[in-house]
């Protein structure tokens, strides 16, 4: 009977053992997901207590902060409209998004140091205090795009190459957070979905933009293509289906067919890199991954390995068939050909500071991604300038600088294309890369061009 | 005569000097749980604005003050009972009495009430109980009081949570499902002792199967039948699987057989699946256990708001009173724990599992020691019986079993859990001193 007490301990002991494993996996696994859930309400609950930090700009200017009046607080967001989807908003009934939920323990003071300093402030009936955000992103630059995006449908990132610091993140139409108790229902029901943010989680064919990946899987798989001449008769024939060009553009080398758009030699580029190589370079460049920028971003996607077919190839070596990406995504791409083929982990937020201004995480550049070599760079950036220079980017020149650039209009279901403009600059030195997108608006060498370049002198011009 | 005398003093000088020593670790270990207690009752005291800070200051140190005495009793009567069960009960009662303040000064102050009451039974018990072997003579007695007192509910009990199984008695309410399971523990102690053998070898076989004679399993299967009527009348899910369970384990260590362990799950996995389509209450539980969320607005709420709370508290938890554990409907009661897990973090949920573990292992070694089969099942029934009502609304409120409404031994707010839980934990006490086991 003794032998059976013992193994009735041993199950109880056992029993309760499990239940400690349990309760492990619940709070440090499963923890943070429960705490952020939007059910649960400690967060507002906490809110009411604490002076909710403020988040800043690369210059100081704050776009989200707390006005205390009559002991009662509302958040305000200076900014309004044009910084709505990267920033944000905290409210009772409608929940949180952007980087105000993002850096929600750090702006309300819960993490590290200033959890025990309110713990005190509590205890003596103190004000509890958050910390603040300072982001990377510019106002002015960020005020500039939405000026030109101007209430139509689109995005425009401006980021540095060298860094992965993003100066612009724009997405058009938008909204007022400092309005959303009154507009919220018409929110929900626009068919436009002011709610998105286009420049992460858009999801568009990159249309001749993404000819720059093409020609780095071309490279890779065939150095010679560099010096190589192909003949654009006006169309190719791939599988028996007839590819028809946009113009007949004759005898060109990479760099002019670059310039030019030609989408015959790009398409039997496409094939020439196979399936494999096209795939293994697409994942190079991150498309099909989230960009990890600290908010919400949506992975690429294109056809499965098995069904990337010669005529499905050649029509995703021009951006279209069934390739989707973002206008992040892109400006990423077209940051990796400035940044000799390194991707910078791309990032908004610069500094975040506990209650008393000490800083406590602080973004270092690092390395993302190596999406090519400097020697396919290097060609293609010589396509790229050769394309603002002489070619379909000429609207995208800046006086006193060199650009460098690719256009891309692409075909979609919904109309007209997609105007897209993706580029860098200066090309000798590339401080900035951008990326353009404009919904349904046409060319990208009319409409979205244009904006790019005045972008970059504005950027320029502010000292980036 | 002489050397008698010598005799005699020299036997006074060391029971005087046993006594002096007495329950040393005993004293120490309340010590440590005294100043534990103060200073959370401190925290409060800083914290709340008003008087009520101070009343949970002074239910502090009444409630601190109450141990040493019932110690103090003990030593200076020379109780052998082991060492560490006090003190172990003492730091979870005393960990419930300031969560208690903290969620609701009122529940705080009426348990700090029946704390004190707990402490008084607990002496009575130890007192009164101290020759327990005479509690073998009355086993039908307890088999019928139980039953009644477990019934009355059924008529005249009132609904709460859920659950019919309270008496109104207007200044207070009666649970007697707390007290009844000491009387289960009791009866099948005495009833296995007498029918072991019998039970063990079977009497009569039926195809390769030896069974026992009717007179010694119907009273077995009776019991059964109590969980069931708990289950279905009361619908008590958790004090049902409780009193199973126990039923089950003591069968198991009386018998050594654990056919009748399988069986009898057998059984209770049939009428729990035969309920399941029976009962809407027993389905909606299980629903709202696989899948919570599409239930958050009605059944499921309750249950994400724990696992919220939980998930909240992370390694160190937010801090005393730094939490929003009263975001948990009935936090106080059944929920305790999901509030310990919110502001002590895992840290703190984890202790308070480590406290029920090391209960349940000095319990069994109080089992292990005695000299006698009824001592050491009504020992192992009883530790058994509360370290299965702990792990099952621990794992309910952690949502890693259905979720059945009982108190945490201890912990929770409630007058007859805790008088009854202090009675239980006077008996595991008096076998132990019978056993003569001290530290």
């Amino acid at each position: 009977m003794k032998q059976n007490i013992l193994k009735l301990g041993y199950l109880l002991l056992g029993l309760l053992s499990v239940l400690v494993i349990y309760l492990s996996y619940m709070q440090m696994f499963r923890g943070p997901a429960l705490a952020d859930n939007p059910y649960n309400h400690r967060f507002q609950e906490y809110e009411a207590q604490v002076r909710r930090g403020t988040i800043y700009d690369t210059k100081g200017v704050a776009l989200a902060r707390s006005d205390y009046s009559q002991n009662k607080s509302k958040r305000v967001y200076p900014a309004g409209q044009n910084t709505a989807q990267v920033v944000g908003y905290i409210n009772e009934l409608y929940g949180r998004s952007g980087l105000e939920s993002a850096y929600d323990r750090n702006l309300l003071g819960m993490e590290g140091a200033d959890r025990f300093r309110n713990l005190i402030n509590k205890l003596l009936g103190r004000e509890q205090l958050g910390g603040d955000v300072t982001l990377t992103l510019d106002s002015a630059l960020q005020r500039l795009a939405m000026d030109m995006l101007g209430g139509r449908r689109g995005a425009v990132v401006l980021l540095d190459p060298r860094t992965g610091a993003v100066r612009v993140m724009a997405s058009s139409p938008s909204y007022d957070p400092n309005r959303l108790e009154d507009i919220w229902p018409q929110l929900l029901q626009d068919t436009q979905k002011p709610l998105i943010n286009r420049a992460t989680q858009g999801a568009y064919p990159p249309g001749s933009t993404f000819k720059i990946v093409t020609a780095a899987a071309a490279l890779a798989t065939d150095p010679s293509l560099a010096q190589k001449n192909f003949e654009c008769p006006g169309y190719l024939v791939v599988d028996g289906y007839k590819l028809n060009d946009t113009a007949v553009h004759g005898e060109v080398d990479l760099t002019r067919a670059m310039a030019v758009s030609c989408n015959t030699t790009f398409a039997q580029l496409g094939v020439t890199a196979g399936a494999d190589g096209f795939q293994r370079t697409v994942k190079a460049f991150g498309l099909l991954q989230e960009p990890p920028v600290g908010i919400p971003a949506r992975a690429g996607t294109m056809a499965a390995a098995g069904s990337l077919i010669p005529t499905e190839l050649a029509s995703s070596a021009i951006g279209q068939g069934k390739i989707l990406v973002s206008p992040l995504q892109m400006a990423l791409s077209a940051a990796a050909i400035a940044n000799k083929g390194i991707i910078m982990q791309p990032y908004l937020v610069d500094t975040v500071k506990d209650s008393l201004g000490t800083t406590v995480e602080s973004q270092v550049a690092r390395t993302w991604l190596t999406a090519t070599t400097p020697e396919i760079a290097l060609k293609i950036k010589e396509g790229m300038v050769s394309a603002v220079k002489n070619g379909t980017a000429q609207a995208a020149a800046v006086s006193g600088m060199q650009v460098a650039g690719k256009t891309g209009s692409a075909q979609n279901p919904q109309g007209q294309s997609h105007a897209w403009f993706i580029g860098f600059a200066p090309s000798d030195q590339p401080r900035l890369a951008v990326a353009v997108i404009l919904e349904n608006a046409g060319s990208g060498g009319t409409v979205a061009a244009p904006v790019a370049g005045s972008l970059l002198a504005a950027a320029v011009a502010a000292g980036y | 005569m002489n050397s008698v005398g010598h005799k005699r003093s020299g036997q006074l000088f060391s029971t005087f000097a046993s006594i002096s020593r007495n329950r040393m670790v005993e004293r120490k270990l309340l010590f440590l749980t005294g100043v534990y207690t103060l200073i959370g009752m401190l925290v409060l005291f800083l914290a709340m604005p008003g008087s009520t800070g101070l009343i949970a200051l002074e239910a502090g140190l009444a409630a601190v003050a109450g141990f040493f005495l019932v110690h103090i009793y003990w030593h200076f009567t020379g109780f052998r009972g082991d060492c560490l069960l006090l003190p172990l009960t003492a730091v979870l009662t005393a960990t419930g009495l300031v969560f208690l303040f903290r969620l609701n000064p009122a529940y705080g102050m009426r348990q700090s009430i029946w704390l004190l009451v707990a402490l008084v039974a607990l002496l009575l018990t130890t007192r009164l109980l101290k020759d327990f072997r005479f509690l073998d003579d009355y086993k039908y007695i307890y088999a019928l009081v139980g039953l009644i007192a477990l019934v009355l509910p059924i008529f005249f009990g009132k609904e709460e949570g859920g659950a019919k199984s309270w008496l109104d008695f207007g200044l207070f309410q009666f649970q007697p499902s707390e007290f009844v399971k000491i009387l289960v523990v009791l009866f099948l102690a005495s009833f296995l002792d007498e029918n072991k053998e019998a039970l063990a070898a079977g009497t009569r076989s039926v195809g390769w199967l030896n069974i026992p004679s009717p007179q010694e399993w119907v009273p077995l299967v009776a019991m059964w039948g109590v969980s069931l009527l708990l289950l279905v009348f009361q619908r008590d899910l958790g004090t049902a699987l409780i009193y199973f369970g126990t039923f089950l384990a003591m069968v198991y260590v009386a018998t050594s057989r654990i056919f009748y362990a399988v069986f009898g799950m057998g059984l209770f996995l049939t009428g729990a699946s035969a309920s399941y389509f029976l009962f809407d209450h027993v389905r909606t539980r299980v629903e709202t256990w696989i899948n919570p969320w599409p239930l958050i607005d009605t059944t499921g709420y309750q249950i994400i708001q724990s696992i919220f709370a939980i998930g909240s508290g992370g390694v160190t938890g937010t801090g005393l009173g730094q939490g929003f554990p009263t975001l948990i409907p009935a936090v106080h009661t059944d929920f305790i724990f999901a509030a310990i897990c919110e502001e002590m973090g895992l840290a703190g949920g984890v202790s308070i599992i480590l406290l029920f573990m090391i209960f349940v292992y000095r319990g069994m070694k109080v089992a292990l020691k005695t000299k006698d089969d009824f001592a050491s099942l009504a020992a192992a029934g009883l530790t058994a019986i509360l370290g299965l009502q702990a792990f099952i609304i621990l794992a309910g409120v952690t949502k890693m079993l259905p979720l059945t409404g009982v108190t945490l031994p201890y912990m929770s707010y409630g007058g007859s859990s805790l008088v009854a839980n202090f009675i239980l934990l006077g008996l595991l006490l008096n076998i132990s001193h019978e056993a003569g086991s001290r530290l």
